[in-house]
């Protein structure tokens, strides 16, 4: 299994009493791509962060890839995350302040996977399929098109070669257009690489690029039982 | 790449990094500029004068009478006569004596009447003795030996004639310009007031001021260069006079005798003793400086942390992101103080090149006024250790922003 949650429950610290997640049980195979959708509020941004092992539940399992995230140390979770997990946002994808080729670098020195030569090609490589031209590569991330930066930060995602693609709504801020030609690129690059993807919005109209949908209603039990 | 990060970090936030930068350069070069000219200052004044046991001049204060006898600070207060610089010579304790004449000026160097003595027996620093890089002493009535700075500045080359003034005054209205001097030697750098001073002899002193009463020129003077050139020039006081003993041993007994003296209020000093009253006066001085430069220093610290703590809030966005691709929260942490790090780093780069380029400019303003010698070259040991310490300081203070920035780095937006 890609991702094997079992009896997930989680509340903030500040609110003791108001419980966010609780999922009994829920898995993605690996290789599958899953769409949920749900409304804003519904711990959406809780779930994924659970799943990328920035949040860790109050009690129960969070397997990724046969890995139990809830019981590694720190260190290696960082680790986890940075080797077999990318993300992609609604915004704030890169640091404005560093051109492409350095944004997508970064993250690759988090998972010091492979030395700098063979990265740089890596890098170069995938900023082309993602038709990026290269005279953008060394602008700084501030100064592309909101299209441009979502593009990128696919390939940010994606240069650690993750098994696990997570993304929070990457379409919200694109145009139809813009949004139609990331989702194809972005299916593409994750059937290509047999990348799980978990991609989470609030546009059905998207859906029809997944093989499942789902609803948060229907994974998280929250709602349910106020 | 950590580096590129934090360095572009930086760039990003110009505006606020510049003024931060600015107020920890201005506050190093403070630092460094106060603590240097100390360290100098103390070691020129120590330099100027050493193989000299006794220093004699007019009743007045022992530190008011090295000042101006020595390093030709203030005004002297008041002359000793011949008879008693003789009378003073010929004790058998005193191996020489030298009389020392000053009251005149030439272009706002001072100018000293002395004997041909001066040169074998006045040393600085340790017991070196005065040479000349060009020249001899002086042996006519109008001769002028001059310090190396007196000639640099001047441009004076020998056998150039110049004409002294009255007073010590940097302008002065009465020059004595019917009886110029000419440039027979010119001595080798001391980085003392030697310097600065134009030596002539007792006889020139007198010469020129033969046909003077009360400080002032009389008009119709007949005396020709040739009468004077005869007439006796014979000094009726000097301002002090700088002794060498037989023994060591004798120099209390000697200053004793001289402080007794009946015939006239006289004052004997040991040069270094006189000196060390002056550090201890200037002591409570070099402190408080330093410590309002240390002061000045934290407070651009504490700047340089706001700043950096205020950024934080603005690099929510920023730090979400680089914990997701993989950063541990420490790694945020370490980027902050690497942030405070370039800029003392930078702070400090930028303070020194200030001060080196103000030490520069303000050399000559120190030589002149102060008689001060400073070198340019400030990276001394000291100076060294000092500017560590600064960085150290810098990075223990940004440790509050990069705790915050690793605190952010812990909270998990939702």
């Amino acid at each position: 299994m890609a991702i094997d949650l079992l009896n997930v429950r989680f509340h903030y610290p500040q609110q003791p009493n108001h419980e966010v997640l609780n999922i009994p049980s829920w898995t993605v195979p690996v290789g599958e791509q899953v769409f949920i959708h749900g409304p804003s509020g519904g711990g959406k941004s809780t779930l994924l962060s659970v799943l990328s092992g920035l949040l860790i539940p109050d009690e129960g399992q969070v397997s990724i890839f046969g890995q139990r995230l809830d019981q590694m140390p720190n260190r290696r979770r960082n680790q986890f995350r940075a080797n077999h997990i990318g993300y992609v946002f609604q915004q704030f994808n890169l640091i404005p302040y560093l051109n492409a080729l350095d944004n997508i670098q970064l993250a690759s020195r988090f998972a010091q996977r492979k030395k700098a030569p063979v990265l740089l090609g890596d890098i170069k490589k995938l900023l082309t399929d993602l038709n990026i031209s290269a005279s953008d590569w060394h602008r700084p991330a501030r100064a592309l098109s909101i299209g441009q930066q979502q593009r990128v930060a696919i390939a940010r995602a994606l240069i650690n070669r993750p098994e696990l693609l997570i993304a929070d709504e990457p379409t919200s801020s694109l145009d139809p257009f813009n949004k139609e030609a990331f989702m194809a690129l972005l299916m593409s690059m994750v059937s290509e690489n047999g990348i799980s993807l978990v991609f989470v919005s609030h546009d059905l109209s998207l859906s029809h690029y997944f093989d499942r949908v789902e609803s948060l209603n229907v994974i998280n039990r929250c709602g349910d039982s106020p | 790449m950590f580096a590129k990060l934090a360095l572009q970090s930086l760039l990003d936030r110009k505006g606020s990094v510049v003024l931060s930068l600015m107020a920890m350069t201005v506050s190093i070069f403070v630092l460094l500029g106060v603590e240097y000219i100390r360290h100098q200052t103390k070691e020129n004044f120590s330099n100027t004068v050493s193989g000299v046991d006794l220093v004699v001049g007019a009743r007045t204060g022992s530190l008011n009478l090295l000042l101006y006898s020595i390093f030709r600070i203030g005004a002297p207060t008041n002359n000793i006569s011949w008879e008693t610089y003789e009378a003073i010579a010929s004790n058998a304790k005193v191996k020489w004596a030298v009389p020392l004449s000053l009251g005149d000026s030439h272009k706002g160097f001072r100018v000293l009447g002395t004997t041909g003595d001066y040169f074998d027996y006045f040393s600085y620093a340790n017991q070196q003795h005065l040479n000349f890089a060009k020249g001899q002493a002086f042996h006519q009535v109008f001769d002028v030996v001059l310090g190396a700075q007196v000639a640099k500045k001047l441009g004076y080359q020998l056998g150039d004639k110049l004409a002294l003034a009255h007073g010590i005054a940097a302008t002065s209205f009465s020059l004595h310009d019917d009886r110029p001097f000419t440039v027979v030697g010119i001595l080798a750098p001391t980085g003392t007031p030697v310097d600065q001073t134009l030596h002539v002899s007792l006889q020139g002193l007198e010469a020129i001021h033969i046909d003077w009463q009360q400080g002032v020129k009389m008009p119709g003077s007949t005396i020709t260069q040739a009468e004077l050139e005869k007439a006796k020039l014979q000094p009726k006081s000097v301002t002090a006079l700088i002794l060498g003993l037989e023994s060591k041993m004798a120099t209390f007994r000697v200053q004793r005798a001289i402080n007794q003296y009946k015939q006239e209020p006289l004052l004997a000093i040991l040069p270094g003793v006189a000196l060390s009253e002056l550090w201890q006066m200037m002591g409570v001085i070099e402190n408080t400086l330093l410590l309002v430069s240390a002061l000045v220093f934290i407070a651009a610290c504490l700047g340089v942390s706001a700043m950096l703590l205020s950024s934080i809030r603005e690099r929510q966005h920023e730090i979400q992101l680089l914990r997701v691709i993989g950063a541990p929260a420490y790694f945020l942490f370490f980027l902050i103080e690497l942030e405070a790090l370039f800029i003392a780093l930078l702070s400090c780069v930028l303070g020194a090149g200030l001060l080196s380029v103000c030490l520069v400019f303000l050399q000559n303003y120190l030589l002149g006024h102060f008689g001060l010698h400073i070198g340019s070259n400030f990276l001394t040991g000291n100076n060294l250790s000092l500017m560590l310490a600064v960085i150290c300081a810098s990075v223990l203070v940004a440790i509050i922003p990069a705790l915050s920035g690793y605190r952010q780095a812990r909270i998990v937006k939702r």
